[in-house]
């Protein structure tokens, strides 16, 4: 991963926000996937689109499915290398 | 390495036709929830979307284009040699739909025709096959019909695919050319997600099933869109390498109008000119493969002033995807019309 597209975790936790158009306050490590009203399909789609944009990270549709807590997100970007440790 | 250069390839004119009657998706409030549906036509792009009443099919729709066509090229009905339907909503299981359009058409007994089922890349498959068989001799003048009827096997309590697929129709003229410029197709699959996109019912494997819901389009979007971002834009880049062109060499990018915000990421992706692509998706739906013709003759100027070299692009159900480059002349006819059920038939 490019050094320069790493991002930290408040600047991931701001991009999952805007990601699922939810207020920044809603969007914290251990909230639930099912609390989260933008975080239905489209918003997976919206995710990999964004992930993919920003990061030319690749989110397939079966790892997608199995993130439950924005905690996962943060999680898969670190281990892409995306998320500044 | 699936990659074709032929020669010479002429496409003479293109029509579509779609069915009369219009959804307007936001009228689906009362079903599926006002914020629902608006946020679903926000994201796919689709606000209306023509259907076929019943009884109407893709052969019909494919028939009233051609015709159309026909008449406008002045080509004689015996002057067809081969007819090629490209369709995944036949009439029947057998006969080909193809037959029955031949018949409409009052073509010749001198000309072969056969259906062909493929989905959404349909169409960069079918000049793929119009093409080499002009290329390999012993015809001169062909006809594409490429239709679908998505409205016929979409779930009408599945948001998520009743309010994006509409019905389209559409016939291509194809002929000999030796002044033609070169065509140039990219075709791909990956059977390994033949059920992204799957209506499990109805057919052979299971030809009557205990759930009903399997009679109908059942959609893994994650999946597609998924297979989309990583093959599309790769896509397009080997095409564009295999024909010796750069992105600004091609006028005009047919999509396949998928959904509005798949469409702009792989146009940002590929890094295309967005002016350069159309979009018909908030006036039709997603069409399936004649989405991408639909793109052509309703996508732009309906009399272009000058030749265009054009990049046809379908991808999704199989999964397979392709390309197609050609050049259309200014002159082409590019027509369109509503199905009107009263063409005379053969």
């Amino acid at each position: 991963m490019d050094a320069s597209k790493q991002i930290n975790e408040r600047e991931a936790l701001e991009m999952l926000a805007e990601t699922f158009a939810e207020p920044p306050e809603n969007i914290r490590p251990e909230v639930e996937r099912s609390t989260i009203v933008g975080w239905d399909s489209m918003g997976a789609l919206m995710l990999m689109a964004e992930l993919d944009e920003r990061f030319s990270i690749e989110l397939n549709a079966e790892t997608s499915k199995k993130m439950q807590r924005i905690g996962d997100v943060l999680e898969f970007l670190r281990q892409k290398g995306a998320l500044k440790s | 390495m699936s990659q074709t250069r032929i020669p010479h390839l002429k496409v003479a004119g293109v029509s579509t036709c779609v069915p009369a009657r219009v959804f307007d998706n936001l009228e689906r409030g009362k079903d599926f929830g006002d914020t629902e549906v608006r946020k679903v036509v926000a994201m796919a792009g689709v606000r209306r979307r023509h259907v076929v009443e019943p009884g109407v099919t893709a052969t019909d729709l494919c028939f009233e284009a051609a015709v159309r066509l026909l008449e406008r090229l002045g080509w004689a009905r015996e002057s067809v040699t081969a007819v090629i339907l490209v369709t995944q909503s036949p009439d029947y299981f057998l006969p080909s739909s193809v037959c029955m359009a031949h018949k409409w058409l009052g073509l010749h007994s001198d000309c072969a025709a056969f259906d062909v089922g493929l989905g959404c890349s349909s169409y960069p498959y079918g000049l793929y096959l119009a093409g080499t068989m002009l290329q390999a001799g012993g015809q001169q003048r062909m006809l594409l019909l490429n239709g679908e009827t998505p409205s016929l096997f979409t779930d009408p309590d599945d948001h998520a695919t009743t309010l994006l697929f509409g019905d389209a129709g559409s016939a291509t003229a194809i002929e000999v050319d030796e002044q033609a410029a070169p065509a140039f197709f990219n075709l791909h699959t990956d059977g390994s997600g033949y059920d992204g996109l799957i209506v499990r019912g109805g057919a052979y494997r299971d030809r009557t099933p205990s759930n009903p819901r399997l009679n109908f389009l059942q959609m893994d979007g994650a999946a597609v869109f998924n297979f989309t971002i990583k093959r599309v834009p790769a896509l397009i880049r080997a095409t564009l390498e295999f024909a010796g062109l750069s992105v600004e060499d091609i006028d005009t990018y047919l999509f396949h109008q998928s959904n509005q915000f798949m469409m702009k990421h792989l146009i940002k992706k590929a890094e295309l000119p967005m002016e350069r692509v159309p979009f018909v998706l908030d006036r039709f739906g997603n069409c399936g493969g004649p989405s991408v013709p639909l793109a052509l003759t309703q996508g732009g100027a309906a009399t272009p002033t000058a030749a265009r070299r054009i990049m046809a692009l379908g991808y999704g159900v199989g999964l397979s995807w392709g390309s197609a480059v050609f050049n259309l002349a200014a002159d082409a006819p590019l027509l369109h019309s509503d199905y009107s059920g009263t063409v005379p038939r053969s």
